[in-house]
């Protein structure tokens, strides 16, 4: 029996991700290979958007700084990480919740509010750092941080510093509490401290967790550009620029639509790589299912 | 022994470390409360210490402006909240429940846009809504956070769904029960917690996305919250009472609701971790 009306209750969604996702997608694919002048005549130029593309010094020098974003994203979970260590270690359930609950307050705002109080943070004049740094007599130490080459782009990491509220620290707390008591006892009757705990139990426990927030955390990376866009604008003099502030730069301020098109498939062919590893590394997942169906 | 135990029970050592960091995480928005009563004087003499009198009148400043901004962000939410749960809520059911040719496929679709951010359609979706004459409009902006909340949608309601044993399912068919009925009576009322926690998902991406916005709205009377505030900032760059005051006004729904319903929220954001399903 063909039952139609499955695909009719079908049909919203296939029109939605058809056209509003799909779609797009493959026709940056196709006008990525154009001088793509949307409201005019384009022409095809082959791969001439990607030669344009390899000798781009400002897309490269946007991924080294991608590198570094990620590179410092990483090391700075050691925080979420101590974080989540110091509140499993509470005996006082109501002092666990008060001292989480606390700690993931950040993740509610705004991430544009963080970024422009962070912003006021910086400024050269009134700016709470350089205010701080005259209060205990630093005051040479003074800087325009986010406006010279040299701090702009350590300005942009430090924004949301301890960084403790985020997705790290809430996978990092809820594999620590899911540690059976079991374990920890037997651990405890053969004597094993606090340190020699983390590294032999919660570490290895906590490995496959880890390897899904270094994925994510590599998507991520890719997709980083809002805080760039309102504290510096990708520069001073493209210090900070990312890939995604150059992709919609060529565009909306070259009016190269082509190349910025180009731009848009790299990195979606870079994500779509990426994430076919996520896929195969988490293929191991257990089915828990009811299985019924009708 | 003993004094192991009392170091035990008190933990003075684990607070204090706990609460510094805390304070830390806390100080930039500790510091835009404070500073958010002030005037520019007040503000020049005591950098640090609350300052007497407070100014509330600082918020009725921002408010004047901020609400337009508000205003625009619940309604955009709340179309695209209804147009998601009505969309993931039956694709979720049919392909959680049915089986029929294709269902593979048509999830696997799914599945795979999961994987895409929304940025990298950034371009060629700006390109056909200017050609579908749509710029400058509440459509403009529902559409990317629909097309990205029905491919989370489906999957998480496609989970749950899953997990309600076929037995209700049976015994409410043997009573006469057909696919709609099955969808309205028993499917939607179960599925309560996860259409609570797709939608509070839905407002916190339209309250936080940035570049679409930007790029889509020149009018500011059609500005969401993100965008809005970052005008609003370059309206009120030296006076900082008010500019502090708009980003509390623009914050507080947001932390409110979170605060309020934290559970649903941290379910959708461990739950829409890509590749947990």
């Amino acid at each position: 029996m063909f039952r139609w009306w499955l695909y009719l209750a079908l049909l919203p969604l296939a029109l939605v991700i058809g056209w509003f996702a799909y779609y797009p997608a493959l026709s940056a694919i196709f006008w990525s290979f154009f001088h793509w002048q949307p409201a005019g005549v384009s022409t095809f130029i082959g791969f001439g958007n990607y030669a344009t593309m390899f000798s781009d010094q400002i897309w490269w020098s946007s991924f080294r700084n991608l590198g570094l974003i990620f590179a410092f994203t990483v090391v700075a979970w050691i925080l979420p990480l101590l974080a989540a260590e110091l509140l499993i270690s509470l005996k006082s359930a109501r002092w666990q919740f008060a001292m989480r609950t606390l700690l993931i307050i950040p993740m509610a705002f705004p991430g544009v509010v963080t970024a422009l109080v962070w912003g006021f943070f910086y400024s050269p004049n009134d700016g709470v750092i350089n205010q701080a740094l005259k209060a205990i007599g630093l005051g040479a130490l003074a800087q325009n941080w986010t406006g010279q080459g040299s701090t702009a782009l350590l300005s942009l990491l430090f924004v949301g510093f301890p960084f403790i509220a985020g997705l790290p620290f809430l996978i990092f707390y809820s594999s620590l509490q899911n540690i059976p008591t079991e374990v920890l006892e037997a651990a405890q009757l053969d004597g094993v401290g606090r340190f020699a705990r983390f590294w032999r139990i919660d570490l290895p426990l906590m490995a496959s967790q880890v390897r899904i927030l270094l994925f994510l955390a590599v998507v991520g990376t890719l997709q980083y550009g809002f805080v760039a866009y309102v504290l510096t604008g990708g520069g001073p003099d493209n210090a900070t620029m990312v890939p995604i502030l150059r992709m919609i730069n060529v565009a909306f301020q070259g009016g190269d639509w082509g190349y910025s098109a180009a731009l848009s498939t790299t990195l979606f062919i870079i994500t779509m790589a990426i994430s076919a590893v996520v896929i195969v590394a988490r293929k191991r997942g257990a089915e828990t299912t009811d299985g019924g169906a009708m | 022994m003993t004094t192991i135990q009392s170091r035990r029970s008190r933990q003075i050592g684990l607070k204090t470390i706990l609460i510094v960091l805390a304070v830390v995480s806390l100080a930039p928005y500790l510091f835009m409360v404070v500073t958010s009563l002030k005037t520019n004087q007040q503000f020049a003499d005591s950098f640090w210490q609350i300052s007497f009198p407070p100014h509330f009148e600082n918020y009725s400043v921002a408010w004047n402006q901020v609400a337009p901004y508000l205003f625009n962000t619940a309604i955009v939410a709340g179309i695209s909240i209804v147009l998601i749960l009505v969309i993931a809520s039956i694709s979720g059911f049919v392909l959680a429940r049915y089986r029929f040719g294709g269902k593979r496929v048509i999830f696997g679709a799914v599945l795979v846009l999961m994987m895409v951010p929304g940025l990298a359609n950034l371009i060629p979706l700006f390109i056909l809504m200017k050609n579908l004459g749509l710029l400058n409009t509440y459509i403009v902006l529902v559409v990317p956070y629909t097309a990205g909340g029905v491919v989370l949608g489906t999957i998480l309601i496609r989970n749950f769904v899953e997990g309600i044993p076929q037995a209700i399912f049976d015994a409410a068919r043997i009573d006469g029960a057909g696919g709609a009925r099955l969808y309205r009576s028993i499917m939607l009322p179960l599925s309560l917690p996860v259409l609570g926690t797709i939608a509070l998902l839905t407002v916190s991406e339209v309250w936080n996305d940035f570049f679409w916005p930007l790029l889509v709205i020149s009018d500011n009377s059609l500005r969401t919250v993100s965008v809005g505030l970052q005008f609003f900032q370059g309206q009120n760059v030296t006076d900082y009472g008010p500019l502090m005051a708009g980003y509390l006004i623009a914050s507080l729904p947001l932390v409110l609701l979170f605060t309020f319903l934290s559970k649903y929220f941290l379910a959708g954001v461990q739950g829409g971790v890509p590749g947990a399903h």
